[in-house]
C-alpha cells in the first residue's frame, strides 16, 4: 500500500531519518518506537509529503510520489493525525470534519455532512458538532482529529505520537478509538511512546534508533525477545515493573 | 464681509467637502488594489521557487525605498512618454485615476510586510492539516490561514488605511481632485489660503480620528471573542 525504499531525511548536518526501508500493507497495524529524537515522526512525517525526502522513493499502491510537483492530491487519501492536534480553530467540529470532502473532495455537503455525523457517533462525539475546538478537552480534540482523517475515507492512517500531548486519565479514550480502527480492519502506522498499546494492538513493531529502524517484528518478537542491545537498553527505560 | 463669509459660502463648503469625499475615495481604492497586490507579494515572497520571490523582493524594495512623490510622477508624467516611445500612442493621463494606481501601488509594498508576518503568524500545523485533507494552498491560504491572520492585521491595517488619506494629499501636486487641492484652489481663488487650509486640517482630523476610534471598538470586540 506504502513502500517507503531507502529514504533520508537530513535537517542541516542532522540525519533524522538514515536510509529507513518500510513497507505498510493493507490491514497491518505497524507500532514505530524509539526514543525520543530517533526520527520516528520524521520517517512517518515522509510518508505524507509533510517533509520531503532527501533521497529515497515512496510508492503508494504502486505508484512512485513525485515530490518535485504538488502532491497533496495524491495523498489525501492517506490519514494524518497529529500530536498537537492541530484543528481548525475558527472551524466548528462539524466544519472541521466536513472541509476537505467538499472543498477538496467535490463532495456535496449534504453527504459530507452525513458522511462526518456518523464518524462523529464512531468517535463518540455527537454531541459535540457545534462546539469550536477550543471548548473541548484534549482527548476529545484528537478524537474530532481521527474524525477528521476518516473523513478523507483513507487507505491507511498515519498518527504521529497521537497521546504524547494528552493528560494521562485521556489517553484511554484515544487508544480505544484507534483500536476500535484496527479491529475493524483500518490499516494504521503509529508512532507512539504506548507500549501496552503496541503489544496488545500492533501486528508489526519497529524499533528506530538514531534514525535507523534497528529492528523489527511481531509484538511478541520486540518486547519478550529483543535481539539488539540498544533494543534492549530501550525496552529495560521505558518499561517499568 | 469678512473673509471667513466669503470663502465659507455653501457652494464652496460643498467644493471642499467634495474634494474630501475623493481623498476618501482615493484612499479605499488604493487600499483595496494595494491589499491584492500586497497579498500577491507576500505570497511570492513565501514561495519556494525562486522567481516569483525575486520580483516580490524587487518591487517591496523599489517601493519603499523611493519617495511615493517620485512614484505619482514618475506614473503621471512618464506613462504617457513611455506609452509614446514604444506603441507610439499618446495619451492624457486622468489625475485621480493615475494618482490612485500609483498610491495603491506604493500602498502595495507596505501591505506586503504586513500580510506576511500575519500569515508566518499562524501555527505551522495548520498548513500540515489543510494538506493532509487534500486542501491546496489557494484554499489553505482563503479557509484556513486568512481568516486566523485577520485579527493580526486589523490594527496596522486600519492604520495604513489612515495613511492613505493622507498620502492621498500627494496628489494635489498632479492636480487630482482632493481635499488638499479643493483647499488649493480656493486659497488661489480668494488670496486667502489661511482659512482653507484650516478647513481642510479640520476635515482630514475627522476622517482620521474616526477611523481610529471605530478600529480600537472593532478591536476589542474581537479581543473579547478570545
Amino acid at each position: 500500500m506504502i513502500n517507503a525504499v531507502h529514504i533520508s531525511k537530513h535537517f542541516g548536518s542532522i540525519k533524522a531519518v538514515d536510509d529507513c526501508s518500510l513497507h505498510i500493507r493493507k490491514g497491518e497495524v505497524i507500532c514505530i518506537i524509539g526514543p525520543s529524537g530517533s526520527g520516528k515522526s520524521t520517517l512517518i512525517r515522509c510518508l505524507h509529503g509533510l517533509e520531503i525526502p532527501d533521497s529515497g522513493e515512496l510508492y503508494v499502491n504502486g505508484k512512485k510520489i513525485d515530490f518535485t510537483r504538488d502532491t497533496t492530491k495524491e495523498l489525501s487519501h492517506i490519514g494524518f493525525v497529529f500530536q498537537l492536534f492541530n484543528l481548525f480553530p475558527h472551524k466548528t467540529v462539524l466544519e472541521n470534519l466536513t472541509l476537505g470532502p467538499i472543498k477538496a473532495g467535490g463532495v456535496p455537503e449534504k453527504d459530507a455532512v452525513e458522511t462526518a455525523r456518523k464518524l462523529l457517533a464512531r468517535v463518540g462525539l455527537t454531541d459535540k458538532e457545534n462546539a469550536y475546538p477550543a471548548q473541548l478537552s484534549g482527548g476529545q480534540k484528537q478524537r474530532v482529529a481521527i474524525a477528521r482523517a476518516l473523513c478523507q475515507s483513507p487507505e491507511v492512517i498515519l498518527f504521529d505520537e497521537p497521546t504524547s500531548a494528552l493528560d494521562p486519565e485521556m489517553i484511554g479514550e484515544v487508544l480505544n478509538v484507534m483500536k476500535e480502527l484496527a479491529d475493524d480492519g483500518m490499516t494504521l502506522a503509529v508512532v507512539t511512546h504506548e507500549m501496552g498499546f503496541a503489544r496488545k494492538v500492533a501486528t508489526r513493531v519497529i524499533f528506530v534508533d538514531n534514525g535507523k529502524i534497528v529492528e523489527e517484528g511481531t509484538p511478541d518478537q520486540i518486547f519478550d525477545n529483543p535481539q539488539s542491545d540498544r533494543l534492549k537498553l530501550f525496552l529495560s527505560q521505558v518499561i517499568h515493573m | 464681509m469678512t473673509a471667513f463669509e466669503r470663502i465659507f459660502t455653501p457652494t464652496n463648503i460643498i467644493f471642499m467637502l467634495k474634494g474630501a469625499g475623493y481623498s476618501l475615495l482615493i484612499a479605499i481604492c488604493a487600499l483595496i488594489g494595494g491589499s491584492v497586490l500586497g497579498l500577491l507579494a507576500a505570497m511570492g515572497k513565501m514561495s519556494k521557487r525562486k522567481i516569483p520571490r525575486t520580483i516580490a523582493n524587487v518591487y517591496v524594495e523599489v517601493i519603499r525605498g523611493t519617495p511615493m512623490m517620485l512614484q505619482i510622477l514618475l506614473l503621471y508624467l512618464g506613462g504617457p512618454v513611455i506609452t509614446k516611445a514604444l506603441f507610439h500612442f499618446v495619451y492624457t493621463p486622468n489625475p485621480v485615476l493615475i494618482g490612485t494606481i500609483a498610491v495603491g501601488i506604493n500602498s502595495g509594498a507596505y501591505t506586503t510586510e504586513l500580510f506576511r508576518s500575519a500569515i508566518q503568524s499562524v501555527d505551522k500545523g495548520q498548513w500540515e492539516a489543510a494538506q493532509t485533507i487534500g486542501l491546496s494552498r489557494i484554499q489553505t491560504l482563503k479557509e484556513i490561514i486568512l481568516p486566523q491572520a485577520f485579527k493580526r492585521i486589523l490594527p496596522p491595517y486600519i492604520n495604513e488605511f489612515i495613511v492613505l488619506i493622507k498620502d492621498s494629499s500627494l496628489l494635489a501636486s498632479i492636480g487630482a481632485v482632493e481635499l488638499l487641492h479643493s483647499a488649493d484652489v480656493l486659497g488661489a481663488k480668494y488670496y486667502n489660503y489661511l482659512l482653507p487650509l484650516l478647513f481642510a486640517t479640520v476635515a482630514y482630523l475627522i476622517m482620521t480620528l474616526n477611523i481610529s476610534h471605530l478600529a480600537r471598538k472593532l478591536e476589542r470586540r474581537l479581543a473579547e471573542s478570545d
